[in-house]
């Protein structure tokens, strides 16, 4: 009881200061200093029409490419907690008819539409991450549908690893042509689709890694999704 | 005082760090960070709004001078993906910690490492 | 040419990303692949230091080519040249350990994990961007949270929980911090922050900055904060507490006086330091005192750990050119000898079958050029003459005094006499307790034995490597150069 009062008072201190503070940063205001320069510059220099997008994948490449290495560690972490010599899936209830005839239907559409958010990322919102995630629930529907449904483990693997491969690949050649790590050189050096800004075939070198990226999110939610379900097989 | 907004932000992170001090069920804990992160992120976006503009893509119509600060909305994506990366993490640890010790409630777990 | 130091960011990013693939070829070739990754890096980051130090000019990478504040930009000064190389090598030092030290499964995301938290640490210190800071902050975090857990024991998986819950409110916090400075500022990088701070609101200012300092505390492990560490440090594999004690919490530690110095406009300042005073002091004062009472050696010296780390916090928070330096200093001796304690008692641990006291019974006669690397060790950390600590306690204890925080010195003063006493508690117990037969010590020994004679070697003979700490400190310290060597671009309208 005293524990809990205490958490409580220090709890609304802690709210009272944060307020203070955000009281002098109005809401609703223009306060933008380095947005102006690139919502200003974004169409020419980047080929992209998603302001958004510009800025996660080609001005602020770099985090993103943290952001994903995130993930990776995330995926990773999961396999090696949960490891176990022999694993397979416990589920006991098959899906209902609805789920298991909807989602053996619905498994292409799905999977279309998450590679269409990524594909247009650079001109409708969304981008790599989101269709990753779309990607992954097609495979968390056919998980929850079949009680023996798994995905290629190893196959899986693979492709994680040689998508992030190809992320860093992408840099390393805007290094060797560009002389700078994650140049675009797509837009910047060879000026593919700089006359059509506004259309699929533009923005430099983002659909290339939207494309990575959303193949890299997409297997690896699955991963963790595969190694969460399954248990250990006691001999 | 302070917008909505605001006020909504701050509110999420103060439920989440109840939750995160005061429970006692691993798992409330746990939803306890996702709420704190959540609301950390709504804080982010509003901070970047500008009253009257629209969303940052320069398609037809849209110039420059009428979008919204794109910078915090980057900054969000990120966010998301650590928020999400750091709950998956938590939970495989929440997974061997049932195996091991029978039972999820932090003070029974303390009992039985002493 | 200087554009090519981004290898250090991309070399074990890609290696991490190509072991799913070696794991398919043959899974016995991981551990040496990780060696030889850890051997390339050191080779780069000793390039990137002879660079840095002959020119004397800091290497500046545009990420993506972008002029900063566009772009990102990662600073590698005098400081970030140093502690890259420490890190490389330690790692280094770290993977040959890995290679008989652990046999837990799965291998290969150990050795993934291994990689991403050399980058995470490496990618901290490099940076000069506020939100990059924060990503490769939780790429160490998160790294972390999965090392910890490895083993895959009770005691690891509750260390494990109680680091992400602290961490999780910590990253939340820092976020909140990065928010009200955004607002106050409209930009992220780093040397543009430390131009405007003077006319950030100064109610914004001091939540803003007290709220990053509260984030970066969990990681930094000072008090109340590091309820986490000495759990962690216990249960983690022998390798990775090595690498914890040696450059995450570094890194850590590093961030906070970066962020501390850049924002020395914003008002309200003073007070913030005085509050890190309190906090580091409090740390070592717990720290040694919890020490005392360890039955378990590996934790007995990870709250050691801590209490040298609080120290290295005192230093910085004082907010003198003298106490910055020192503090440096502290940190490469620190780095040294705790890499040598941790890798003497992991060898002990797999050797001896476990690492508490009664393991350690009768080591000068079992294992005696380990016994004899631990007993340098440990007489360096209490801070007698002739090794290397002595010179950076007594600088950071004079710089405590010059800065007038007379208690704190005494404070610490008596922690110090604290550890004398547990450290030579167990040099009495290797050396005059119980017996043995010799046990045969391999390639471990010989590294335990280079960096003893390292410790010693600095003990003697400071003045080389204080005249780097110098540059390195007046990196930190020196913001005015700092804003200075970052070509910003105008950007307003």
């Amino acid at each position: 009881m005293l524990k809990r009062a205490l958490a409580i008072v220090a709890i609304l201190i802690i709210g009272y200061w944060l307020a203070q503070g955000l009281s002098q940063v109005p809401f609703g205001q223009d306060k933008m200093l380095v947005s102006k320069y690139y919502l200003d510059h974004v169409k020419e220099q980047t080929g992209a029409v998603n302001a958004v997008t510009a800025v996660v994948v080609n001005y602020r490449g770099f985090d993103t490419l943290g952001e994903v290495t995130v993930l990776f560690i995330a995926s990773t972490g999961v396999g090696a907690l949960l490891w176990r010599k022999k694993r397979k899936r416990t589920a006991k209830t098959k899906g209902s008819v609805v789920l298991t005839t909807g989602s053996k239907l619905l498994f292409p559409f799905i999977m279309l539409f998450g590679m269409y958010i990524f594909i247009h990322g650079h001109l409708t919102p969304g981008g790599g991450f989101p269709g990753g995630a779309t990607i992954a629930t097609a495979f968390l529907l056919m998980y929850m549908a079949f009680t023996t449904y798994e995905i290629s483990h190893k196959g899986f693997e693979v492709t994680e690893g040689f998508a992030g491969m190809g992320y860093v690949l992408v840099g390393l050649i805007g290094l060797a042509i560009g002389g700078y790590f994650l140049f675009d050189w797509i837009w910047q050096t060879w000026h593919l689709g700089t006359s059509n800004i506004g259309r699929l075939f533009s923005g430099g070198f983002i659909p290339v890694i939207y494309t990575i990226i959303g193949i890299k999110v997409g297997t690896e939610l699955s991963g963790i999704i595969d190694n969460m379900l399954k248990e250990e097989v006691k001999e | 005082m302070i917008s909505a907004y605001y006020f909504g932000a701050i509110a999420l992170i103060l439920i989440g760090l109840y939750a995160v001090l005061v429970k006692k069920n691993l798992l409330k804990i746990l939803v306890g960070l996702s709420i704190m992160e959540t609301g950390v992120n709504l804080l982010l976006i509003s901070i970047g709004y500008v009253s009257g503009k629209s969303a940052p893509i320069l398609s037809e119509g849209i110039t420059p001078s009428q979008a919204v600060d794109p910078i915090p909305q980057a900054l969000v994506l990120t966010a998301i993906v650590i928020g999400v990366a750091t709950t998956a993490m938590a939970l495989s640890v929440a997974i061997i910690l049932y195996e091991k010790y029978g039972t999820l409630n932090i003070e029974e777990i303390r009992r039985l490492r002493g | 040419m200087n554009q090519v130091a981004s290898l250090l960011i991309a070399l074990p990013l890609i290696s991490a990303f190509f072991v799913p693939v070696l794991k398919q070829i043959n899974k016995s070739l991981i551990k040496p692949y990780l060696v030889l990754i850890t051997l390339i890096q050191t080779g780069i980051a000793g390039w990137v230091f002879k660079e840095v130090y002959t020119t004397g000019k800091p290497i500046i990478i545009y990420a993506g080519g972008w002029r900063p504040p566009i772009g990102i930009n990662l600073y590698i000064g005098h400081f970030a040249a140093l502690f890259v190389l420490i890190i490389a090598v330690v790692s280094f030092i770290m993977a040959i350990f890995s290679l008989k030290a652990v046999t837990t499964e799965p291998i290969d995301k150990y050795a993934m994990l291994f990689l991403l938290l050399m980058l995470g640490a490496t990618g901290m210190i490099a940076t000069g961007d506020i939100f990059n800071l924060f990503v490769f902050m939780e790429i160490t975090a998160i790294t972390a949270y999965a090392l910890t857990a490895y083993n895959k024991t009770g005691e690891a998986a509750e260390a494990s929980m109680k680091y992400i819950v602290l961490g999780g409110i910590g990253s939340s916090f820092f976020l909140v911090g990065v928010a009200l400075l955004y607002g106050a500022t409209g930009t992220l990088n780093m040397a543009q922050l430390a131009e405007l701070a003077n006319s950030i609101n100064p109610i914004v200012a001091q939540v803003g900055l007290a709220l990053i300092i509260f984030g970066l505390a969990v990681e930094a492990e000072l008090f109340p904060l590091n309820a986490w560490a000495p759990d962690a440090y216990q249960a983690a594999p022998h390798p990775i507490t090595a690498m914890f004690s040696a450059f995450v919490v570094k890194a850590g530690i590093y961030a906070l006086a970066r962020l501390l110095y850049l924002l020395q406009k914003a008002s309200g300042w003073s007070s913030i330091l005085r509050l890190l005073v309190i906090m580091a002091t409090l740390t070592v004062v717990f720290a040694e005192l919890s020490a005392l009472r360890q039955k378990d050696v590996k934790r007995m010296i990870a709250y050691s750990s801590i209490g040298q780390v609080g120290l290295i916090a005192l230093a910085f928070s004082l907010g003198t050119q003298a106490g910055v330096d020192a503090g440096v200093f502290h940190m490469v001796n620190h780095a040294i000898v705790k890499t040598l304690l941790f890798l003497a008692i992991g060898y002990v641990g797999i050797a001896m079958g476990g690492t508490t006291m009664e393991n350690f019974e009768g080591l000068g006669k079992k294992m005696p050029l380990t016994a004899l690397a631990i007993t340098v060790a440990g007489a360096a950390t209490v801070g007698v003459p002739l090794f290397n600590v002595f010179w950076s306690k007594l600088r950071i204890i004079l710089a405590t005094l010059q800065a007038g925080f007379f208690w704190a010195a005494v404070l610490v003063l008596f922690a110090s006499v604290v550890e004398a006493v547990y450290y030579f508690r167990l040099i009495h117990r290797m050396w005059f307790m119980g017996g043995g037969i010799r046990i045969k010590e391999g390639v471990i020994a010989g590294i335990l034995v280079i960096l003893a004679a390292i410790i010693i070697l600095i003990g003697v003979d400071p003045a080389p490597v204080w005249n780097i700490v110098v540059k390195a400190g007046s990196d930190i310290f020196n913001v005015a150069n700092y804003v200075k060597n970052v070509p910003l671009v105008g950007v307003g309208s």
